[in-house]
């Protein structure tokens, strides 16, 4: 019994933290159409940004709380100058996106001299239930994601700048005839999705350090569950994260570490094969 | 960082920009550090190195590269070999298997190379031995640590080999942590290879293994893992999981308090350069068994010696560390040196002939010795424990320890 109370929440741990670095990514994707593959980059900056603030002597929490904002000034910087030159070719912005990425990951590698940096949890330890052990700042994790989780999903449907984001995405000349004005949206989007890559970076690296590759390792996994959740709607990709994060830690549970891995890859391979659509399907939220 | 752009020179500046020029004429990935004398009448001795200056592994290339700096100006500086200088060649293999080969060829065939040391992955030793040794015709040397089996003939290994990281490491475990191991391992050869080895000295040593398990190369969550290792009351972790998933896999074993309730963590590749993945705390008591520790500085002169020359030359982050090769490196090189002095000219057979009983009485960690007709290198192993994040060294082997190879 207490081994399975365990699993069940080492499992929800990983999904969740899925679930964040995949926020970012598919607020991006479903609401401009872009497949952003600097998105595990954002990831890795958010890292970097704590990290920095913890070299400098700063206490952790205040560099994960900037971390968010100095990556979405990044990314509206970036939107600005570059991404939106690609959207009328969303081919060409993948790999215009990808290059962005490269860089970004080559400078970090350099700046941390290739090595791996570990950084605190601002809640160390664990918590212990009897002979149960859990990790405090999983749980801060897990407890965060449902947080940005709800606040993401208040601000893109409940507030004026939500709807706006919404109508821009599914009818931009009719969105501009009325007034709102298309490329403000699309930088606020971009930089709003950067931030949570750089919020979702921050709160992991004290799980897995920081190390220039960090990024890479969540973006194709990161895709997939954007892929098998449905793009359009924000629901979708959260969904797809949720199933894609608690299935690839559940199957090394029960079959060979190395199998799961790849059945991961084949199940939603095979989802996608017969619902193409997504978990989700349609536009919204 | 900024310590050191301080104290720019402008010997440092000449330097820096004599290197930045010499990449430019040679192309990008090559660099040639010339010699600041010659001999008259013969041309320099070529000595290629080929390493990962660039790539996840950029960190142990890099100072493998200052280490091969450092031994050719030591020679250069005593008067050359043979009384002629030595000139490097060093070139880029990227951490990519299909962009190596293509740069060590520049080394054998533009460059005509003398030796070529380098390679630290064992895909990459695989991938480029061929283009050296039978196209190439030339003498290869290996310094990392790695599974062993290499016996191809005119490839020299400097690093370590499981038996010498296993026959006395293991018995330490045992009486220093307990009877029950773990294997858990990345899905590769050098994991695979070294676990056949390990369970043999275990299972002789009166341990036991209660699972090997092996996990995709990427994997960073070892929930099923750590709960195996808990409910099974493993005594000792003997991981050969690496960087990334190294790091998130001790800190939830120690979460989940496998090191409160006296387990041990051991892990052969572990040197100064990986503590760093983790926080003190997590790995408190992590063994590891290599040929050299800074640790040792305070015991062996030698060590000390070569210690302080590296740091004083590349102070900063590529660190002087057996797990990245740089003490295989140093040895490989001065292995090499014994080995021209004694053939007295560089034709390869004569050099392979004297290189197969080479010595060296000073190196880091103690001296070393190549085994006639083994191409493996005798040497001393250590066995050092993590505490508040530093290596206190807990156990010397005897004398040097036999590589057991070929």
């Amino acid at each position: 019994m207490a081994n399975l109370v365990v699993a069940v929440f080492e499992i929800l741990s990983f999904g969740a933290i899925v679930v964040l670095v995949v926020l970012g990514l598919g607020v991006i994707a479903s609401m401009m159409g872009i497949f952003n593959f600097a998105q595990g980059e954002f990831v890795l900056l958010g890292a970097y940004v704590t990290y920095l603030a913890y070299s400098l002597g700063l206490p952790v929490w205040l560099g994960m709380v900037a971390a968010p904002f100095v990556v979405g000034a990044l990314g509206f910087v970036l939107e600005r100058l570059i991404v939106r030159r690609f959207y009328a070719a969303p081919i060409v912005a993948m790999l215009g996106t990808y290059a962005l990425g490269l860089i970004i990951r080559e400078v970090v590698r350099t700046l941390i001299g290739g090595l791996y940096r570990s950084v605190p949890e601002p809640i160390a330890g664990s918590l212990d239930v009897g002979t149960m052990h859990f990790s405090s700042w999983r749980l801060a994790i897990v407890i965060i994601t449902a947080l940005v989780m709800v606040g993401s999903y208040l601000l893109l449907s409940h507030t004026t700048f939500g709807l706006r984001i919404r109508a821009s995405l599914e009818n931009p000349s009719l969105a501009r005839a009325s007034g709102i004005s298309t490329s403000a949206i699309y930088g606020a989007t971009f930089a709003f999705g950067a931030a949570l890559a750089g919020l979702a970076g921050a709160l992991i690296v004290p799980v897995f350090s920081l190390f220039a590759d960090l990024g890479i390792r969540f973006l194709i996994q990161g895709f997939v569950a954007v892929m098998v959740g449905g793009v359009g709607s924000f629901a979708g990709p959260v969904a797809g994260a949720g199933v894609i994060g608690t299935l690839s830690a559940a199957l090394p549970w029960v079959i060979s570490p190395v199998v799961a891995d790849v059945l991961v890859f084949v199940l939603a391979i095979a989802f996608i094969k017969f619902r193409p659509q997504g978990l989700v399907s349609g536009k919204g939220v | 960082m900024s310590k050191q752009n301080s104290n720019w020179s402008r010997r440092r500046f000449l330097g820096n920009f004599a290197f930045a020029s010499t990449a430019l004429a040679t192309g990008v990935g090559s660099w040639v550090v010339s010699p600041d004398w010659a001999n008259a009448a013969e041309a320099p001795i070529k000595v290629g190195i080929a390493t990962d200056l660039t790539g996840p592994i950029g960190y142990a290339g890099n100072a493998d590269a200052n280490v091969a700096k450092m031994v050719v100006k030591e020679i250069n500086d005593a008067g050359g070999l043979l009384g002629r200088p030595l000139e490097l060649f060093i070139e880029d293999t990227a951490s990519n298997e299909s962009v190596a080969v293509g740069n060590v060829r520049k080394l054998i065939q533009r460059d005509k190379v003398d030796l070529v040391l380098g390679g630290i992955t064992s895909s990459m030793r695989n991938a480029i031995k061929d283009v050296i040794v039978a196209r190439g015709k030339t003498l290869y040397i290996y310094p990392q640590l790695y599974e062993g089996k290499e016996c191809t003939p005119y490839l020299f290994c400097t690093g370590p080999t499981p038996a010498q990281q296993c026959d006395e490491f293991i018995p330490w475990l045992i009486k220093n942590g307990g009877k029950r191991f773990a294997l858990p391992s990345a899905n590769y050869v050098w994991p695979h290879t070294l676990n056949v080895y390990a369970r043999k000295v275990i299972e002789a040593s009166g341990g036991e293994v209660i699972f090997e398990e092996y996990y995709p190369l990427d994997q960073i969550d070892f929930s099923s893992t750590v709960n195996r290792v808990i409910s099974n009351k493993v005594d000792v972790v003997f991981n050969t999981v690496i960087p990334p998933g190294v790091g998130p896999f001790f800190k939830q074993l120690s979460e989940a308090g496998f090191l409160k309730n006296g387990g041990r963590l051991s892990c052969v590749y572990y040197d100064e350069n990986t503590l760093n993945i983790n926080q003190p705390a997590e790995i408190e008591g992590l063994a590891s068994c290599l040929d050299y520790f800074k640790a040792l500085v305070p015991e062996d002169p030698a060590s000390a010696k070569i210690q302080a020359a590296y740091d004083k030359q590349f102070p900063g982050t590529f660190l002087f560390a057996a797990g990245s090769a740089a003490t295989g490196t140093y040895r490989g090189l001065k292995l090499w040196e014994a080995a021209v002095k004694e053939a007295g000219k560089l034709d390869r057979d004569a050099v392979a002939a004297a290189f197969d009983h080479a010595k060296i009485a000073e190196g880091p960690g103690g001296p070393a010795e190549m085994v006639p007709g083994q191409r493996h290198c005798k040497m001393k192993m250590y066995t050092a424990v993590a505490k508040g994040g530093n290596y206190e060294i807990l156990a010397r082997s005897a004398g040097l320890v036999d590589p057991k190879e070929c």
